[in-house]
C-alpha cells in the first residue's frame, strides 16, 4: 500500500457504501487518479488490492471508460461536438480552444496545465454549445469565451473549478436557467460526487 | 433441472429437461447450432451472436441467442430458416471484419471453429474493403501462451475460463469499441497453472501454446485417448502425435474426472519424452567406475547373476524393490510378482513415505469419488494445497464451492489456492495439527462456526499430507474425525500418478494384488497356486528398506521409476542409504539422484509408449494407451522384467495384455476390469474398483511433538525439481527459486526483511536462500517448498539465521 492513510481511509469509506468491494472500482479509480494526478499502473494495482480484483480486471474497467486517463493535464476541457452543439458552433469552440492552448483535441498543453478533448453528448443540448472543465458544465459557450476560459486555466491555475462560477464567467444561455445551485466543485479531472466529493473535497 | 418439457425444433418434437439451454437441447437431439462463445462447461454470455435461432412468440418469430435461452414448454424453434441463415451470415461477416484470414500460417487451421463455421454457415464473400485493425502479433502473455490479437473474435471464452473455472483472472478485455482486445496487465503475465485450457478452448488461432506452435498440422496428427500420469487425479487426455513424436495433449471431457480441463503440468510435461537426456540404451557400470552403454543381454545377465549371488549368499530378504507409483498397473503387478514370486522377497514398496500411508490410501472405508463433490454440501480439505499437487481436483472443489454452493473448509498452515472461495479457513502451525484437530472436533472457541459447518452433509473430506514435515498419522486422525461426520466420505490423496494402483497391485510389504493382506497365509497360498511359485511373507517398507540399505542388511535393490534420494521426505537418510552402494538396478527414463550410483540402469518405455491401466485416487481404473515407440533401445517394463525373471528361473507373464487378464483373475477388487471394457463405451470413463477386501480403520492416534519457536512447513509446488519438469524446456523455467517464507511478525522479530539471505537449518542439514514474507502463513512457521534444490530434512524443528 503506497497510499497515505487519509487516502486509504477515503477509499475504505467508499467501499463501505457497496455490498461488494469490487462495486467500488469506479470511484476508487478517481481516487487513484487524484493521488497520482493521472491513471497509473501502481494506482490500478492499489485499487485491485482494495477491491479483491486482479490488476487486469481493474484495467479492463479503466480502459473502457474515457474519463480514466493515463495522460492528463491539471484540467480537462471537454468540448462537445455532438449534433446539437455541432449545429450551434461546437466545432468553432473546439478550434478556438485548440488555438488558445496550442494543442489539438486529445492532447495536453506543453506546460501540462490543460488537456483538450472533443466529446460526444454531455447532456446539455438545450444550452449548446457546451463545454466541461473537469466535468463541471458550462453552457452557451462562444469561441471567444472558450479561448478566454483556457487562458484563465493556464494562467490562474485554479485549485478548484466550480460549475456555477464558470457558467457566470464564461457561459451563456443555459438549458435550465432556474436549476438548483451546485455547491460542489472539482479539484482536477476527477468527478466529485456528493458533498465531500468522491476524491475527498475538503482540501 | 426440473421436469422434462416438449418443444419443437425444426418441425420435430423433442423432449428436454426444464431449464436446459436451447443450444444444448438442440444438440442432444442432433441439431447442431453454430457457436463460438458458448462452452458447455461455462456460463453462457451470448457474446458472439453466432447461435441465433428463430423462436415463435405471440408477436411472431424473433431471433434469440440459443445459448442464453432456456427451453420452454411448447416452444417452436427454427434453426435453419432463411432469417436464421441471413443472421448467421451477417454475424460471420462481422466477425471476419477484423480477422486477418492468415489461415495458411495459423496453427488452428484445419481444426478452427471460425474456419469451419465460415465454410458451413458463412456468406462466402465480405463487403468489408477497409483496412483491418492491426496489432503486434503475436505477443507472449506467459511463458507458455502466445496471443495474436488480430485473430481474436472477442468471444470471452478465455477470460471466462480464467475467472469462472480457474479463478485466476489475469487476462481481460482492455479498451473498447474497435480497439477492444484481450490482454494482461502490463507487468503481470498470464501465469496460471491452467493457462493451456484457454488455448484448447479458443475458437480461433488467437491463443497458441509455445510447445505446439508450428509443430504440426491437425490433419497430420494421430490421436489416442489415454490417462495423464502426472498426478493421481487421472485426467482423460487425447495424446496427439506426428512422425512418432508426441506433440500435444488435449483434455477430454469426462464427467467423472477432469471435465475437459487439464493443468499445464499435465498438458506440457510430455516434452520430457523426447528430452536429449532421456536414456536410450542400457548402462552398466564398468571396472572404471563409470556407466557405459551395454546391450540388453549383457545388462540383464549381469543383473541376474548378481542378484542370484545375493540370494544364494544372504537369502532373498537381502533383496528389495522400490517404485511402481509412476508405472502402469500391469508394470507394477509385474514388479511385485518378480519380487515376491520369482525373487522371493517381501521387501517392496511403491509409497515413498511422502503420502498419507498405504493403509489409508488403499483401505479407507467410505471412499469418496471425485464426482461426490458435485453433491457435497460441505467439503473439508485438510491436506496438500490441491492447486499445487492435484490441480484438476482443485478445479473440481472450486466448482463445488463457486457454482454448486458447497461450503469449503480449508485447514492448512498457509493460504492455499482454495482460500478465496472457502467458507472457512483454519490456519495452524505444523506440529500443532493434533491439537488443532482436537479443537476443531470439539468446536472450541473460534472453531465453533467451522465445526457447525461440518454438520451439514453430505460431507466430502479430502485428506492428505499438508506438508512433509508433519507425520502421516495426522492425515489418519483427520480421516478418523471426518468419518464421524454426518453422511461423510473420505478421499485420501497422494500425488504420484499411480500410487494407489501400485499398492493395489501388491507393491507394498503388507498387501498382495487386489488389496489382500499379505499376512494372510491362505491368501498367499492362493496366490502361490495362481503364480505357480511361492509367495514371500511380508517384509520391509520404504523406511525399512532404506535403513536396511544403510546397515548393510539389504544388498540388492531394484528401482522402478523411482528416485528416493529426491522424493523421500528425509532426503538425507535416503542419500545415506544409497551411498552404501548395494547392488543397484534402476529402470528409469533419466539418470537421477538415486540411480547415478546404480550398477545397471535400464531405459524403459513410458506414458504414450506402453499400453496399460492406471488407478487414480478414487480407485478409478482407466486405460493408458500407446501411440509412439520408445526412444532408442528402450523397452516396455513388463518385457524387461519377464526377461529378467526368465534368467532367474521364473516367469511373470508374457506382455502387458496377458498380465492385465491375470490381474483380473487374482486381484479380487479388479475382477471387473478388463482392457476391452475400458476401451469402449462407458468404460472409457474408467471403472471404479470395489472397496476392500483390505480395510483400514483410521485412528485418532496422532499426537503433537514438543517443538520450538519455529516449525517447518515442507509443502510441494506444482513446478518443482522433478525430472519430468526439468527435462522439458517449457516447464523447466517455471520452477520458482527456493525461499524461506516467514510471517511478517516472525520476520520482524528475527530482524529479517524480504530478500535477505539466510541459512535455514533443519534436522538434516542447512541451506542458504532468500527470505520471502508471507502474511498468510501461520505464525511460528517457516514454509520451504519441497524439491527445489534446497534440502534441510523433514524434521519439524527449524532455525533461520543470517
Amino acid at each position: 500500500m503506497t497510499w497515505p492513510d487519509t487516502t486509504l481511509a477515503r477509499a475504505r469509506d467508499i467501499i463501505a457504501r457497496y455490498p461488494e468491494p469490487r462495486s467500488a472500482v469506479m470511484p476508487l479509480l478517481y481516487v487513484a487518479m487524484r493521488h497520482d494526478g493521472r491513471l497509473t499502473d501502481e494506482g490500478m494495482r492499489q485499487v485491485a488490492a482494495l477491491t479483491g480484483m486482479t490488476a487486469v480486471q481493474v484495467e479492463s474497467v479503466a480502459s473502457f471508460y474515457s474519463m480514466y486517463k493515463r495522460h492528463v493535464g491539471s484540467h480537462v476541457v471537454s468540448v462537445c461536438t455532438s449534433i446539437s452543439c455541432h449545429l450551434l458552433g461546437g466545432r468553432d469552440v473546439l478550434a478556438a480552444v485548440s488555438d488558445a492552448t496550442g494543442v489539438p483535441a486529445g492532447e495536453t498543453s506543453a506546460d501540462g496545465s490543460v488537456t483538450i478533448e472533443s466529446v460526444e453528448c454531455i447532456g446539455a443540448c438545450g444550452g449548446a454549445p457546451a463545454v466541461q472543465v473537469d466535468y463541471e458544465l458550462i453552457e452557451g459557450v462562444t469561441p471567444d469565451k472558450g479561448a478566454e476560459l483556457c487562458r484563465w486555466l493556464m494562467t490562474a491555475h485554479p485549485e478548484v473549478v466550480h460549475g456555477d462560477d464558470l457558467q457566470t464567467r464564461f457561459g451563456g444561455r443555459r438549458s435550465f436557467p432556474a436549476g438548483p445551485p451546485d455547491p460542489v466543485g472539482a479539484m482536477g479531472p476527477y468527478p466529485a460526487f456528493g458533498p465531500l466529493g468522491t476524491t475527498g473535497g475538503e482540501a | 433441472m426440473s421436469d422434462p418439457i416438449k418443444l419443437t425444433v425444426d418441425g420435430r418434437e423433442v423432449t428436454a429437461p426444464g431449464g436446459q439451454l436451447l443450444i444444448k437441447a438442440a444438440e442432444e437431439h442432433g441439431t447442431y447450432i453454430p457457436r463460438f462463445c458458448w462452452h458447455p462447461r461455462m456460463k453462457p454470455v451470448g457474446m458472439c451472436r453466432m447461435c441465433l435461432v428463430e423462436v415463435e412468440g405471440p408477436r411472431g418469430k424473433v431471433l434469440v441467442t440459443s445459448c442464453t435461452t432456456p427451453v420452454a414448454e411448447g416452444m417452436v424453434v427454427h434453426t435453419k430458416s432463411d432469417v436464421v441463415k441471413k443472421a448467421q451470415e451477417g454475424v460471420l461477416e462481422f466477425l471476419l471484419v477484423n480477422h486477418p484470414l492468415d489461415c495458411p500460417v495459423c496453427d488452428k487451421g484445419g481444426e478452427c471453429p471460425l474456419q469451419d463455421q465460415t465454410l458451413s454457415h458463412g456468406p462466402g464473400e465480405s463487403r468489408f474493403v477497409e483496412e483491418k485493425r492491426h496489432f503486434e502479433k503475436p505477443i507472449a502473455i506467459s511463458e507458455l501462451v502466445m496471443l495474436d490479437r488480430e485473430r481474436c473474435i472477442l468471444c470471452a471464452r478465455c477470460t471466462r475460463f480464467s475467472d469462472e473455472i480457474s479463478g485466476d483472472p489475469l487476462i481481460e478485455f482492455i479498451d473498447r469499441g474497435n480497439h477492444t482486445q484481450i490482454n494482461t496487465f502490463p507487468d503481470e503475465p498470464f501465469a496460471s497453472y491452467f493457462s493451456g485450457n484457454t488455448v484448447q478452448i479458443c475458437p480461433v488461432g488467437a491463443l497458441t501454446a509455445t510447445p505446439y506452435r508450428f509443430r504440426a498440422r491437425p490433419w497430420d496428427l494421430e490421436a489416442v485417448e489415454s490417462t495423464c500420469p502426472q498426478c493421481s487425479v487421472g485426467c482423460r487426455v487425447s495424446v496427439q502425435a506426428s512422425q512418432n513424436q508426441v506433440l500435444r495433449l488435449i483434455g477430454v471431457d469426462v464427467d467423472a474426472t477432469n471435465q475437459g480441463w487439464l493443468c499445464d503440468k499435465g498438458r506440457f510435461a510430455f516434452e520430457h519424452l523426447r528430452a536429449p537426456a532421456r536414456l536410450s540404451t542400457p548402462l552398466v557400470r564398468g571396472a572404471d567406475g563409470e556407466l557405459h552403454e551395454a546391450g540388453w543381454g549383457e545388462a540383464l545377465d549381469l543383473i541376474a547373476s548378481r542378484i542370484g549371488a545375493v540370494i544364494a549368499e544372504r537369502g532373498p530378504a537381502a533383496v528389495a524393490g522400490l517404485g511402481g507409483a509412476r508405472s502402469t498397473n500391469e508394470e507394477a503387478y509385474a514388479f511385485g510378482k518378480l519380487l515376491r514370486g520369482v525373487l522371493g522377497t517381501g521387501n517392496l514398496d511403491a509409497s515413498l513415505g511422502d503420502d498419507p500411508g498405504a493403509a489409508l490410501l488403499a483401505g479407507v472405508p467410505h471412499r469418496a469419488t471425485i464426482d461426490d463433490l458435485e453433491r457435497a454440501k460441505t467439503i473439508l480439505v485438510w491436506g496438500p494445497d490441491l492447486k499445487e499437487e492435484l490441480p484438476v481436483l482443485h478445479l473440481r472443489v472450486r466448482r463445488a464451492a463457486t457454482a454448486l454452493g458447497a461450503d469449503v473448509v480449508v485447514v492448512h498452515p498457509r493460504a492455499t489456492g482454495l482460500d478465496r472461495d472457502a467458507a472457512h479457513v483454519v490456519r495452524y502451525r505444523p506440529g500443532e495439527g493434533a491439537a488443532t484437530l482436537q479443537r476443531l472436533a470439539a468446536g472450541e472457541g473460534d472453531l465453533a462456526a467451522v465445526r457447525a459447518a461440518l454438520d451439514t452433509g453430505p460431507v466430502v473430506a479430502i485428506v492428505g499430507r499438508t506438508g512433509l514435515a508433519e507425520s502421516a498419522d495426522l492425515a489418519d486422525a483427520v480421516a478418523a474425525f471426518a468419518l464421524t461426520l454426518a453422511d461423510a466420505k473420505v478421499m485420501p490423496v497422494a500425488r504420484r500418478g499411480n500410487v494407489l494402483g501400485a499398492i493395489d497391485m501388491g507393491v507394498h510389504p503388507h498387501l498382495l494384488p487386489g488389496r489382500v493382506a499379505a499376512s494372510d497365509a491362505a491368501a498367499r497360498a492362493a496366490l502361490a497356486a495362481a503364480w505357480g511359485c511361492a509367495v514371500a511373507v511380508p517384509g520391509r517398507d520404504t523406511s525399512g528398506i532404506l535403513s536396511g540399505m544403510a546397515d548393510g542388511s539389504i544388498a540388492a535393490v531394484l528401482l522402478l521409476g523411482c528416485d528416493p534420494v529426491a522424493d523421500h521426505p528425509d532426503r538425507k537418510a535416503a542419500a545415506a542409504a544409497f551411498d552404501k552402494a548395494p547392488f543397484l538396478v534402476s529402470l528409469d527414463l533419466f539418470l537421477n539422484e538415486s540411480n547415478r550410483t546404480a550398477d545397471v540402469v535400464l531405459p524403459v518405455d513410458t506414458f504414450t509408449e506402453v499400453e496399460g491401466t492406471m488407478t487414480n485416487l478414487e480407485g478409478r481404473v482407466q486405460k493408458s494407451n500407446r501411440i509412439v515407440p520408445g526412444v532408442g533401445a528402450s523397452r516396455p517394463v513388463v518385457e524387461i522384467l519377464e526377461d529378467l525373471a526368465a534368467r532367474l528361473g521364473g516367469s511373470i507373464g508374457a506382455g502387458a495384455a496377458a498380465i492385465a487378464k491375470e490381474i483380473a483373475l487374482v486381484a479380487p477388487a479388479y475382477a471387473a476390469v478388463s482392457w476391452e471394457a475400458l476401451d469402449w463405451g462407458r468404460g472409457r470413463d474408467g471403472i471404479v474398483v470395489a472397496e476392500g477386501p483390505f480395510t483400514h480403520t483410521p485412528e485418532r492416534r496422532a499426537t503433537d511433538p514438543s517443538v520450538g519457536a519455529l516449525t517447518l512447513h515442507l509443502g510441494r509446488v506444482l513446478y518443482d525439481g522433478g525430472t519430468m519438469i526439468t527435462a522439458g524446456p517449457s516447464l523447466a523455467r517455471l520452477a520458482p527459486e527456493p525461499a524461506a517464507h516467514l510471517h511478517p511478525d516472525d520476520a520482524s522479530r528475527l530482524g529479517f526483511a524480504a530478500g535477505d539471505r539466510v541459512t535455514v537449518t533443519g534436522n538434516a542439514g542447512s541451506a542458504a536462500m532468500a527470505v520471502a514474507i508471507d502474511p498468510t502463513l501461520a505464525r511460528g512457521t517457516v514454509y520451504l517448498p519441497f524439491n527445489l534444490g534446497a534440502s534441510i530434512g523433514n524434521g519439524l524443528e527449524v532455525k533461520v539465521e543470517k
